[in-house]
Order: C-alpha cells, then structure tokens, then sequence
C-alpha cells in the first residue's frame, strides 16, 4: 500500500515538484522572515547581550529600555553595595557621543564607559590588541563596524586615534559586538573616560551591574536591591526582554513582519492545499478502485496522510536549508550581523509547515471518503 | 528516477546542512569572571562607602594673613617639616622701606630725650655765672657810690636828689643780682619733668611702631602651623598669592605617620550605621589589596556630598554622614586616594 501511495505520489514528476516547491518555498519565507524579525529584535538588546559578567543590571525606577537613560547618582552605587547578597556592584555609563577620524570622517557612536578598576562589561571576543590597555588613559576599544566605517579598506592596526568631544583617543582595541539595533558603531572606554566624552551632566551614572553572591539566587538580590534602594534591578536576560517588548510594542517592526509571515503562511496553505487537493482528485480513479477491491477508508486515510508528510518533510528541508543558506552566506557581513536562524524558529516552521499539509489532505481526504467505488466503471 | 528519489534523499541532506549551520550560528551563552575582579562584599550585612585617604592630623590648607607676591619657597611637595619652619615668604621690599623709616623716626625721639636729659649744658654755666659776678660787682660799685655821698657830712654840699638816685641804683643793682642768681638756678635745675615725660612718650610711640611693621615683616614669612609633610605645593616664586580660602591651597600639609579615611556613608544609609563596627577597605585598581580599619570617630553633623570630579558648578545631590577611619601603619597609600570600603551594618530594627 505504501509503494501505491509513494508511486502515485511522484508518478507525476510535475505534480510532485510544485507540491515540493510550494512548501520549501513557504517554509523560506517564514522562517526567513521570523529570523530577520528576531535578529532585529535581538539586536535592540546587543549592550546587554554583549555584558558576559554580571547578571544583575540596576536602573532608575522609571527606565523603560536600553537606549533611553536616567542617570543614577554616584552614591547609589555605594547604596547598592550595601544591599544583602550583592557579591560586588560596578557602574556601568551608556551613551552616544560622536567620534570624528583625523580626515573629518564622523559619526555618532554608542559610547559604552566601563568600570575603570575591574573593567565588567568587557566585550570578550577581540579581534587585535588587548582590551586590558584600556586602563590606559585617553584610550577606546572599537568594534569591527566602526573601524571599517573610518579607516575604510585598511587593514586592521593598533594605535590609530579618534576624536571624541576634542579628546583624541587612541585605539588598543579592535572587537567584535553584537550589532546594537540603529548598527551604529561601539566604542568602549572607562567609566570616568567616558564622563569626559559627553556633555556636561551632574550625574554619569547609567547603570549599576551587580553580581548575586554564591549561594543567593539573582531573583532574590533583585528583589532585596529595589526593596532598599527603590531602583529597579532586574537579571540583564529580563532587562533584554523588557528592551525587545519596548520595541515591539512601540514600533511598527512586528506589524510589517507578521503581515508577511501571515503571508506565507497563508499562501503556503493556499498554494500546497490547492496543488495536494488537485492532485487528490486526478487520483481519485485510483482511490475508487482501491475501495472497489475492498481496501478501508483507514488505509486511504493513511496513504493521503503518508502522501502529505513526504512532501511536506521534503519540501520543508529544502526550505529550511535555504534560509540556512541565507544566513550561512551572510555570517561574515558585518550589517547583517546577529541575524541568524534560532532552532526555535526552526521547530515553529516545521510546526507550521505540518499544519498546512494536514490542512490541505484533510479537504482531500473528505473527497476520497465520501467516493463511491463504483465510480471507477462510470464513463 | 532521478527526482523520484533524488529530491528525499537532497531534502534530507539540505536538513542536515540546516541543522549544523544553525547549531554553529547560535552563539553559546558563556558567564565569565570579570577582567579583574571589584570590590567584593565583605560582610553580610554591609554598608558600602567610598572614602578618602586624608592625614591623621586632616589635611592643612595653609592660608596667608595677607595676601602677596611670593618672593621665595623654601619646601617642595613631601618635604617633612618642623612646626615653625619657614615655608615660603611674600614680598616685603615696601615693609622694610617702612621700617627704616619708623626705625630713623624712634633714634630722633631717642636723641630728643637724651638732649634734654643732658641740661644743663655746662658750658652755659660760666656765662651765668659771669652775669652775676657782674651784676655784683655792679652792686658794689653803687653802694661805694653811695657811701661816699652819705660820707658827706655837709647835707648843704649834696643835692637831695642825687642821694636818692644813688639810693636807687644800689637797690636796682641788687635786683639785678638776685636776677642773676635766680637765673644761675633755674639753669643748675635743668629740663622741666613733664618736658621729659612728653620726650619719653614720643620715644615709646616710636618704638611702638618699630615693632607693628616688625610683626607686619613677619607676617610675610608663612611658617608650618605643626610638624608634618608636606602634601602639595602649588606655590611659586613670583605668584601672587590669596589670602583667605582658596580652591586650590597654596600649601597643603598633614602628619602623615597615620593616614586616615573619611567615609561617605549616604544618608538614606546611615540609620543602619554604628560606630566601632568593623570595616575593611579595597584599594581601586586592586581589590585583592584591602585593609583592616580602625573605627576612629563620627562627624555628627551631615555635609552635601562634595563630588571629586572638580567642577566649580556642581550642585548637592545628596548628604553624607563621614566616618572616620584609621588605617593600619605603613599602608601603601597616599592622601587624596579613594577607596572603596565595606562597614559592617548593625542589625536591621524590625
């Protein structure tokens, strides 16, 4: 019975292919689309992606995301420390500023100003030169992004200098940060460094990152932090989710990719239904002589069923490997950095492209059940 | 046959590749240990504070009484110097001017006195003296006048008139003898006392003033108010220098044998501090290197956190309750330092 339903299925070489096609084809566009979305979405929370050493981010009370701050003021962080369970407590300035090359090339940067003495927050995947130099005075770590944007086609090198507010920095080194949402450049620095870069505000102080204690969970540290101080303390994982939900819910990024998933979605049905149901009913003289020779509607059932999983399966590798492909190509391009296929979304298409051949063999398979055998002598 | 089969077999493969590529693109989630490691807690319960290091004796801003061009410095930055020693002295060209003048001003008033103290001139004695010999002699010779009229024993042979004028001359030459004398006497007597007085005054006043523009003079030479080093210099020869309190201390000394640290403890903190709890302190740069702390004193009255970035225009945050802090002897620390310090707090009222 299976090798009936295989040879049935791919018998029509045309047939078959545009069923193929139909689903690897769907299945791209959405798990391409979903990716793009969640790249970007991810990389509204690259900063806090990119702190590998402290769990536990402290804000003002009224902080809605990353990218919009209320300074805190320098004793908070004492306060901080004086918090049960809080291992250590380090500041942590986020800003932009503008950073100018020596040939009047300018442009705005995310200015990232780390703890002078211990450094926290540290990128740790370097591309040349020793992040550990930035104690130095007068001293900035750049990204990839920003190094290509000023020094153009130029091999990687140490000790070139930047201009950030009349200061002119030198480069000791050149790393690789998650790709922060408007992509522009990252430039780390010191805390009281980085005070310096910017305009002239009273208080600098962006953010506190803690660390819990052994044996105290981050749950319970930012809990006792907001209790004492009234600052908003939250695990850096929630605080990129807090970050993304802002972006979601106030941009109009999630509407425009979920139009065009829905899309997919929905012409995948559409085309894979339509292709799977016409090809249901060319084979319908086969189905009545099946029955006429006694074989169950179970047996029928099976074989469409059978049927829609081959091509579903088939189609939904082909598709998947494309948008694999995708990302595969494009991992080395900077702009495009952080976009990537999560295996999650790659699990929800296979889950969607299922849905849509169950959709499509179940309108075929009312055809077949509802046949009379007997239509197979007619004309 | 070739699509039959060959499309399963390629989807199959395509998945595999899927599969790998996004296993390789995900990145792992590592934790890893700060570059180097901050100021760890060190107590359960703790306050967190930044402190200062500042000498045991707190820091001296040596101030001027009055403000001058500086002429000369005698110390640098850590110097060690004795209570008194001269630290830098201010112009006083003007003061000495003055000074010689006050001081020619007392040598008159000494020889005015030393003049009347010397009356009589003894050789204005001979003079008076001769004034009376004369006068007497004088006399003398208007009494023999005299005599040899009243001699006459003939009344007739004399006129009245020239015995009386004979008479006269006697009594007038007499005068002038007693004239002369009286004059010899109030010579011997010599200068009048309250003259005296009114000299020795003048004398005094003179030397009065010597001595304001010798206090002045010395008011220009700026001397260590105690033993100690000295933190820093910021004077100069040919500088003019403020009197008064001035940003930037032209002199800032301390006794340096023990340092100590002034904590800030933020106010909405300082309920959960007690005096005399222990305390530990980090240096910044290295928070393997801390320090054992010994509870020194409170400053009871609660001051605006003064921020350290320098700016003139900074406004008060907050307010800080400052403790402070001895640190143990032969620290490798230095004034001005921050540090990071862990106060153990006293147990939460419930």
């Amino acid at each position: 019975m299976k090798y009936i339903a295989w040879q049935m299925l791919t018998g029509d070489r045309a047939k078959y292919l545009g069923l193929i096609f139909a689903i690897a084809f769907s299945t791209f566009l959405m798990s391409h689309q979903v990716s793009i979305f969640c790249g970007l979405m991810n990389r509204t929370a690259s900063q806090i992606d990119d702190v590998h050493d402290a769990n536990i981010w402290v804000m003002d009370s009224k902080t809605q995301y990353l990218d919009e701050v209320k300074a805190l003021t320098d004793q908070d962080l004492y306060r901080i420390r004086g918090v049960e369970g809080v291992q250590w407590a380090v500041p942590l300035f986020k800003g932009t500023s503008r950073a100018k090359a020596q040939d009047g090339k300018f442009r705005g940067v995310i200015l990232m100003g780390l703890d002078d003495a211990s450094l926290v927050g540290l990128p740790r995947s370097v591309r040349l030169g020793d992040p550990q130099h930035l104690r130095d005075p007068e001293t900035i770590a750049i990204d990839e992004t920003g190094y290509r944007f000023f020094f153009p086609g130029e091999p990687y090198a140490l000790g070139r200098t930047l201009d950030l507010n009349d200061h002119t920095l030198k480069i000791v080194a050149i790393i690789d940060s998650s790709a922060p949402f408007v992509n522009l450049p990252v430039v780390y620095t010191k805390y009281t460094q980085a005070r310096d870069l910017v305009g002239r505000e009273r208080n600098q102080l962006s953010f506190v990152l803690a660390q819990a204690a052994p044996g105290v969970t981050d749950a319970e540290v930012t809990r006792r932090i907001t209790e004492r101080t009234g600052l908003k303390a939250m695990t850096g994982n929630a605080f990129g989710w807090e970050t993304i939900w802002y972006y979601i819910k106030n941009t109009g990024i999630p509407i425009n990719f979920g139009i065009t998933v829905v899309i997919a979605l929905v012409v995948g049905t559409v085309v894979a239904g339509q292709t799977f149901y016409l090809f249901t009913v060319e084979n319908l003289k086969q189905f009545g002589a099946l029955k006429a020779i006694g074989v169950s509607d179970w047996r029928i059932v099976g074989m469409i069923l059978m049927q829609a999983v081959i091509v579903g399966a088939v189609g939904y590798g082909l598709g998947i490997a494309m948008t694999a492909g995708f990302f595969a190509a494009t991992a080395d391009n900077l702009d495009l950095r952080g976009f990537r296929m999560l295996p999650e979304i790659m699990l929800g298409t296979a889950g969607a492209v299922f849905l849509i051949v169950f959709l499509a063999s179940a309108v075929s398979v009312r055809r077949v059940i509802v046949l009379e055998p007997a239509v197979v002598f007619r004309g | 046959m070739l699509v039959r089969y060959g499309m399963p077999v390629l989807a199959m493969l395509a998945l595999a590749f899927a599969v790998i590529s996004t296993n390789r693109a995900t990145p792992k989630v590592v934790h890893a240990e700060p570059p180097s490691p901050p100021p760890v807690a060190a107590y359960a319960n703790q306050l967190g504070a930044v402190g200062l290091v500042e000498a045991a004796s707190e820091n001296i801003a040596v101030s001027l009484p009055v403000p001058g061009l500086v002429t000369r410095v005698a110390v640098k930055a850590g110097d060690s110097v004795q209570a008194g020693q001269l630290l830098f002295s201010l112009d006083d060209r003007d003061l000495r001017a003055e000074l010689a003048l006050r001081e020619s001003a007392v040598a008159l008033a000494q020889s005015k006195l030393a003049k009347l103290e010397a009356s009589p001139r003894p050789e204005e004695i001979p003079p008076a003296q001769s004034r009376i010999d004369e006068a007497k002699a004088q006399l003398e010779d208007a009494a023999l006048q005299l005599r040899l009229m009243e001699s006459v024993k003939d009344r007739r042979a004399i006129k009245e008139e020239d015995l009386l004028r004979r008479r006269r001359a006697v009594e007038s030459a007499a005068a002038r003898v007693r004239q002369a004398e009286s004059n010899m006497k109030l010579l011997l007597a010599g200068t009048w006392k309250p003259d005296l007085e009114v000299a020795r005054a003048e004398l005094r006043q003179a030397q009065a003033q010597v001595a304001r523009i010798q206090t002045d003079l010395e008011r220009l030479r700026v001397t260590a108010p105690i033993s100690g080093k000295i933190l820093q210099c910021k004077v100069r020869p040919g500088e003019y220098a403020a009197s008064g309190t001035l940003a930037q201390p032209l002199i800032l000394m301390g006794r340096v044998d023990q340092l100590h640290l002034r904590a800030d403890i933020d106010e909405k903190e300082a309920w959960r501090f007690a005096p005399g709890t222990e305390a530990s302190a980090s240096v910044r740069g290295n928070s393997q290197l801390k320090y054992e702390l010994t509870f020194v004193r409170v400053e009871p009255y609660v001051v605006p956190k003064k921020n350290l970035t320098g700016d003139a225009t900074e406004r008060v945050d907050t307010r800080v309750l400052q403790a402070i802090y001895a640190l143990p002897k032969g620290a490798q620390l230095y004034p001005g330092q921050q540090m990071d310090l862990s106060i153990q707090a006293q147990e939460e009222a419930h």
